[in-house]
């Protein structure tokens, strides 16, 4: 669609899709500004961040921390990692379950469906214990096998390739493909926009993940960003070292910002053709 | 080709031997701590004296440990506070550290299920006797008669005192605060201070803060020698003396002699900014309230005092915590327990330079030392090592309990839970949690 074809807001519209986006982006511009004052200030009085004077003495302190480059890599070994797993199994299943006629199909599919109302917490515990049994902790296998297991994946591609008409098969087994041919030459490229909504999706919620990194990677050299950052500060790090704090948030979501600038596109069409559907 | 293939050969063979003889001489120990990261200021400083704070001191400790200590590998593991979560999935997983940071008032939990060793052998061969602890700093670390930490300090809740609004409320005498001795002097005390000031005599962290109610209830509590704990699997909360307790701190809020609605950052910037006389918070505060009071053109500049929690019922007592190091159950070698001695020796040697963070000190030597004196405000706070007592041993879950009474207890002094019913209310819900405790 062009934007000439775009349909005009109303003005009382437009002045609450103004006013929602400023109330988005007050906590994250309040974050900027204190990142960028001396801790003494803040800690006085926080109201200070709205005047001089303004240091990068934060974002140098973490720079100078020297695990942190480490603590970078990490995560992105393992967003990575996780992100290029789940497309690759996801879309394999989302085929299967959408063009393949095997034995229990159903059944199976519901099964996975069933992953989606199980909880992460219901399982950690067994899922530590299996880990631990394997001797995976502090590795990175340890903490990207397990984000591999996803429910959702398999269900949005599965989606996908059922929306994808079937007589493109069928035109590609007339002139002798195999199935492998088709999946790989014909379909996978039409779920591009699938494949990078689900990318993107999979990589942020890799990279935020707290909960199973602090209880799988112990060992401060296996810390991803997340659990790095919160390693680094005291017991009342919002009160004595407030600037510091949000200078650790800021440079942690650089990373996403930059996923989201560049995928910009596909995320708002995924979202858009999800609400469609 | 085949001269590669030696060299590889060679390599793989020098590789084995080498770790061969590291497991059974192996002498590196795996310390875990919380206290924050900072290796980018202090990273390479072995000076412990010229260290500040908590981050500060334990990494120039650790630093020049390593530095006394060449022949013993030492890798120090930073966790995000309180590092519980990591510890008990370290132990699930068969792989705890060999030395661990652990609040006092959390051994139980570790102790009571057979994951910490007992220290009084290995603190013997490193010549520390626990009858050098401070009191407070015994009772910590002591369960069922054994010593199952190296105490490290006492953490307590003080009551930080704006000398200048005191004067201005005629509660001075020979330039010393005059604090309340009893709940009635109190309350006359914190009407005339806000009638000369036009500001709350108290500052309190209430939101999102427990421990500040919690402290409250079990200090004074302990003053009048009720038995919260009857056992391990019950509290007593439906007493007179609770209720009493509450209906002051109720009857102080309701009259706004005291801030509303903060948090910890609130209260403590209100402080600093001088808008309240006392602000009951914990020894940590003092390093950096007493740099303010040196710090000229600052509202708090010579205006500063610190004191253990006044005597209003009873007698003097307050209820504390602090941080030990513990020892988690694991295989070791001998090498590596002798390491160990060596560190516990270092650590307690250097309890002074820990005491500098504002918490007492666990070894008495230290706290009748003229060094420990010669620190700002400690003399009159060096009572609460001896007023100070933690929860009965016995008592798991300490954590949580403070969780579940704090949120009742804050509802009855915001008024919005009868007395009686919040203290029902948390009686029932602790004692459901220790009834689950096996």
């Amino acid at each position: 669609m062009s934007a000439a074809a775009a349909p005009r807001l109303s003005p009382v519209a437009l002045m609450l899709v103004i006013l929602g986006a400023a109330i988005m982006a007050a906590p994250l511009l309040w974050t900027l500004l204190l990142s960028f004052k001396p801790n003494a200030d803040l800690m006085r009085d926080s109201g200070t961040a709205f005047s001089a004077p303004y240091t990068l003495e934060n974002y140098a302190a973490i720079l100078q921390g020297s695990s942190l480059v480490r603590w970078l890599v990490n995560s992105l070994i393992v967003s990575l990692g996780t992100t290029i797993g789940v497309l690759i199994l996801a879309s394999l299943a989302g085929y299967g379950f959408a063009r393949l006629d095997f034995p229990f199909r159903r059944t199976l599919f519901v099964f996975v469906l069933l992953g989606l109302a199980v909880p992460e917490q219901a399982v950690i515990l067994p899922r530590h214990q299996l880990f631990a049994w394997l001797g995976l902790h502090n590795s990175y296998p340890g903490l990207i096998l397990p984000g591999l297991v996803g429910p959702f994946g398999v269900f949005f591609m599965t989606q996908y390739f059922r929306a994808i008409p079937k007589e493109l098969d069928e035109a590609a087994m007339l002139d002798g493909a195999s199935r492998l041919t088709i999946f790989w030459k014909v379909l996978l490229p039409l779920t591009w926009p699938a494949q990078a909504t689900l990318g993107v999706f999979t990589f942020l919620g890799s990279w935020n993940d707290y909960w199973w990194p602090l209880i799988s990677a112990t060992r401060s050299d296996r810390f991803t960003l997340t659990i790095g950052l919160a390693s680094s500060q005291m017991n009342y790090a919002q009160t004595s070292g407030l600037g510091f704090l949000m200078a650790q948030a800021v440079f942690a979501s650089v990373p996403i910002l930059i996923v989201y600038v560049v995928f910009q596109k596909q995320i708002v069409r995924a979202m858009a053709g999800t609400a469609a559907r | 080709m085949r001269r590669r293939a030696g060299i590889g050969l060679a390599a793989a063979a020098t590789l084995v031997l080498a770790s061969c003889g590291q497991s059974e001489d192996r002498s590196d120990i795996y310390v875990q701590r919380f206290f924050g990261e900072c290796g980018a200021v202090y990273g390479a400083l072995t000076d412990v004296g010229a260290a500040k704070g908590e981050c500060g001191i334990v990494t120039a400790l650790f630093n020049a440990f390593k530095a006394e200590n060449r022949d013993v590998g030492f890798d120090v593991n930073v966790v995000a506070w309180p590092g519980y979560a990591q510890l008990a999935a370290q132990m699930a997983a068969g792989d705890p550290p060999d030395l661990v940071t652990m609040h006092q008032s959390v051994i139980s939990d570790y102790q009571s299920r057979g994951l910490l060793e007992p220290l009084d052998s290995i603190l013997a061969e490193a010549g520390i006797r626990p009858q050098d602890f401070t009191e407070a700093a015994r009772r910590g670390v002591t369960r069922n008669g054994a010593v199952y930490g190296l105490p490290w300090d006492t953490v307590g809740g003080l009551y930080h005192v704006n000398t200048r609004l005191f004067a201005k409320a005629g509660l001075m005498r020979d330039g010393r605060p005059i604090l309340p001795g009893s709940a009635e002097e109190l309350l006359k005390q914190a009407r005339r201070f806000k009638a000369a000031t036009g500001k709350p005599y108290f500052i309190q962290s209430q939101v999102n803060d427990p421990a500040t109610h919690v402290r409250n209830l079990y200090s004074f509590l302990l003053a009048q020698d009720v038995a919260l704990f009857p056992d391990a699997q019950h509290i007593r909360l439906r007493t007179p003396e609770a209720r009493r307790i509450l209906q002051l701190f109720r009857t102080l809020e309701a009259e706004g002699l005291t801030t509303r609605n903060q948090d910890n950052p609130a209260a403590i910037g209100s402080f600093l900014d001088g808008d309240g006389g006392v602000f009951p918070t914990g020894t940590w505060m003092i390093g950096p309230f007493e740099q303010e009071a040196t710090t000229k053109g600052r509202p708090l500049h010579d205006a500063y005092a610190v004191f253990p929690y006044p005597r209003l019922w009873g007698h003097a007592a307050a209820y504390v915590d602090g941080h030990a190091w513990v020892m988690p159950k694991r295989s070791r070698t001998p090498a590596q327990r002798r390491a160990l001695v060596r560190l516990f020796r270092f650590m307690a040697a250097h309890d002074f330079d820990w005491s500098r963070t504002g918490h007492l000190p666990a070894f008495k030597a230290v706290i009748d030392s003229p060094r420990f004196a010669a620190l700002p405000h400690r003399t009159d706070i060096a009572p609460l090592a001896r007023i100070g007592a933690p929860l009965p041993g016995m008592v798991r879950r300490q954590g949580a309990i403070e969780g579940l009474v704090g949120e009742e207890i804050a509802a009855a002094i915001a008024g919005t839970k009868p007395i009686d019913a919040a203290l029902a209310d948390a009686e029932r819900r602790v004692n459901e949690l220790l009834a689950q405790q096996q």
